[in-house]
């Protein structure tokens, strides 16, 4: 593990994902961004990611798709999912997989700063700062 | 029908019976003149004043008679004057007068054939349904038909001789000086005009004229043939009124059915400005503020408040019910404005994009939310269509370009899709309202961009891609192709 948790952030909209990445940096963590699920994938860091946010709707794989790809390879990564179309369905489908949150955009800094907050918990990782 | 004889021939009813009661009195006193006087000339001569008076109101064969009865009573009075004294002089003058009144006989004759032949004319004229008038070129009334009397309610008697512009208060559709310049040129004009009855009503003529000429080529007068479309006018424009709602309609449909993507597409930047937020306070409040993270973030925030309202402009000018309106419109702009709208359905659906916009497109003139609607239902097909087609095949292209020559040719958009493409069978229907390739399609999409586009004076077709899928092809006209050199399109730009 790295001093300042890496957090990867996936979403094939632009403004969307450079927004989210300069919040996690503000919140004092590093981050790198994907415009698609399969970019992270392919990814040579993908082990080194302490949390992934990702977009549910994505054109090619979706989040949930990502989800399961991951788990089935045995990677424990923790994931936050945004969505701007929040589905309960949806919802309870990540939740049962092991997602850390489930989050509506425009999402709540508040709620995204716990999410990432019980994420890294979950792994070990003490906040680095807020 | 006499009334319309008096006009045109000037033959007053009262001369029916006048005119033969002065012949015969004629007559007879030249036949007493020419029997009893012992007067050395050819009396008998002045019968073809009787000729000539007869001719006004008998037919043929009656003219023939009296005639015929004048060169009987010149005979006679030859016979009964020089009984068996047969002189070489009166023999002369007797056959003067005869030749006289045969001759005289066969002038009227013709007359009256060629006077028949005018007279069934102008009957004609008056049997047709469509008002026809003739003015001279001071537009001055002097013929005015039965169908101008019953269209317009001014009797014959009452509009000849006014002035037809003020007597109707015509409404032209372009300046006077023009409409006669091109009757003057050409000798005819063509179109459509506003005319008031003599109760006030109004009513749309198709109007056709055509100059008359006097044999040295001097404009003479003009004959008016008018027939009313007011009915015709009226249906036409319910007809547009509707056409004009139901696309309306359609446009509101489509854009429900892109509700989702629609939210979406304001949904994404005002999370964005959102979080860009977060993001800016968080900089500021860090114990050193990093006031560059900082102004990135308002910036990216003001970025995307703007993107956002742009998405909305778009959506309340497409969501707007106005009447169509008749505006240069740039057809790349078009594609450009509404590609937005469609790019969440695109990406969902994992279709590729190519976009090949035409340079140097000369600007169409229309309805630029119509427009919008048309590549918008016409993108959002292909984009559905393709959804069978195995991913990494999905292809929408949407090219513009000019048909043919440059400056002359119609201005063509062109989308294309790799789908599965509609068989032989299908493809004359497309356009039929109410039929759907789609399960759940309401089939009005291509039935409302054909009407839209006919309306602006094109055309629409599907033919099968090249390579499959389909071709979508829209044909706008250009309007510099019959434009004069002061007003190319490029000027009207704002």
């Amino acid at each position: 593990m790295s001093p300042t948790p890496m957090i990867t952030i996936i979403d094939d909209d632009e403004s969307v994902r450079v927004a989210t990445e300069s919040l996690v940096r503000s919140l004092g963590f590093s981050a790198r961004t994907f415009a698609s699920a399969e970019d992270f994938l392919n990814s040579p860091l993908l082990g080194e990611t302490a949390c992934v946010i990702t977009d549910v709707q994505m054109p090619g794989m979706s989040g949930v798709e990502l989800q399961s790809q991951l788990r089935a390879r045995g990677d424990e990564t923790p994931l936050i999912f945004i969505t701007a179309f929040p589905e309960e369905r949806i919802r309870r489908q990540v939740h049962a997989a092991g997602a850390v949150g489930f989050l509506a955009k425009p999402f709540d800094g508040h709620a995204m700063i716990e999410c990432i907050d019980r994420a890294l918990g979950e792994r070990g990782v003490a906040m680095a700062g807020a | 029908m006499y009334a319309s004889r008096d006009v045109i021939l000037n033959d007053k009813p009262t001369n029916r019976w006048l005119m033969p009661v002065i012949a015969a009195l004629l007559a007879a006193a030249i036949f007493i003149i020419d029997t009893f006087s012992s007067l050395d000339m050819a009396i008998a001569v002045l019968y073809v004043v009787v000729v000539l008076l007869s001719a006004n109101y008998s037919d043929r064969r009656g003219l023939l008679a009296i005639a015929g009865l004048c060169v009987g009573l010149t005979i006679l009075s030859f016979l009964v004057m020089h009984a068996g004294n047969y002189d070489l002089s009166a023999v002369m003058r007797g056959l003067v007068s005869i030749a006289a009144i045969t001759v005289t006989t066969l002038l009227c004759l013709e007359n009256q054939t060629a006077t028949q032949s005018l007279r069934g004319q102008a009957d004609l004229l008056d049997l047709t349904h469509d008002a026809i008038f003739v003015r001279d070129i001071a537009d001055t009334v002097l013929y005015w038909s039965d169908g101008a009397e019953r269209l317009y309610g001014w009797p014959r008697e009452e509009a000849v001789g006014r002035p037809a512009a003020s007597l109707l208060k015509t409404v032209f559709p372009a300046p006077l000086a023009d409409i006669r310049g091109e009757l003057f040129r050409t000798g005819r004009w063509e179109g459509e005009l506003v005319h008031t009855r003599k109760d006030g009503s109004k009513v749309t003529v198709m109007s056709r004229w055509s100059l008359q000429r006097d044999e040295k080529g001097r404009p003479l007068a003009a004959m008016e043939t008018n027939s009313d479309i007011t009915e015709r006018k009226q249906a036409e424009n319910a007809l547009n009124q509707t056409r004009a709602e139901l696309a309306h309609v359609t446009r509101v449909t489509t854009m429900g059915e892109l509700t989702a993507s629609i939210a979406h597409e304001v949904n994404q930047p005002l999370a964005a400005v959102v979080t860009n937020g977060e993001a800016c306070l968080r900089w500021l409040g860090r114990a050193e503020p990093d006031i560059g993270e900082a102004r990135a973030s308002v910036e990216r925030m003001i970025a995307n408040g703007r993107r956002a309202s742009d998405v909305i402009a778009r959506l309340r000018a497409l969501a707007r019910r106005d009447e169509p309106l008749q505006a240069p419109v740039d057809v790349n702009e078009v594609i450009d404005e509404v590609l937005p709208l469609i790019e969440r359905e695109r990406a969902t659906h994992g279709v590729a994009l190519d976009v090949a916009p035409g340079e140097r497109l000369p600007v169409v003139l229309g309805d630029r939310v119509q427009l919008q609607q048309v590549v918008l239902n016409l993108a959002l097909n292909a984009v559905q269509a393709m959804a069978a087609v195995p991913d990494g095949s999905r292809r929408l292209q949407i090219a513009t370009r000019i048909d043919g020559q440059e400056d002359r040719g119609c201005v063509l958009i062109e989308v294309r899709d790799t789908g599965p493409g509609v068989d032989a069978e299908s493809l004359p229907k497309l356009f039929n309202a109410f039929y759907s390739t789609k399960k759940d399609g309401m089939g009005m999409g291509l039935s409302i961009s054909r009407s839209i586009i006919e309306a602006h004076g094109g055309r629409i077709a599907a033919a099968p891609g090249e390579d499959g899928g389909m071709l979508f092809t829209v044909a706008l006209p250009n309007p510099g192709k019959d434009a004069s050199g002061d007003s190319l399109p490029e000027e009207r730009r704002p």
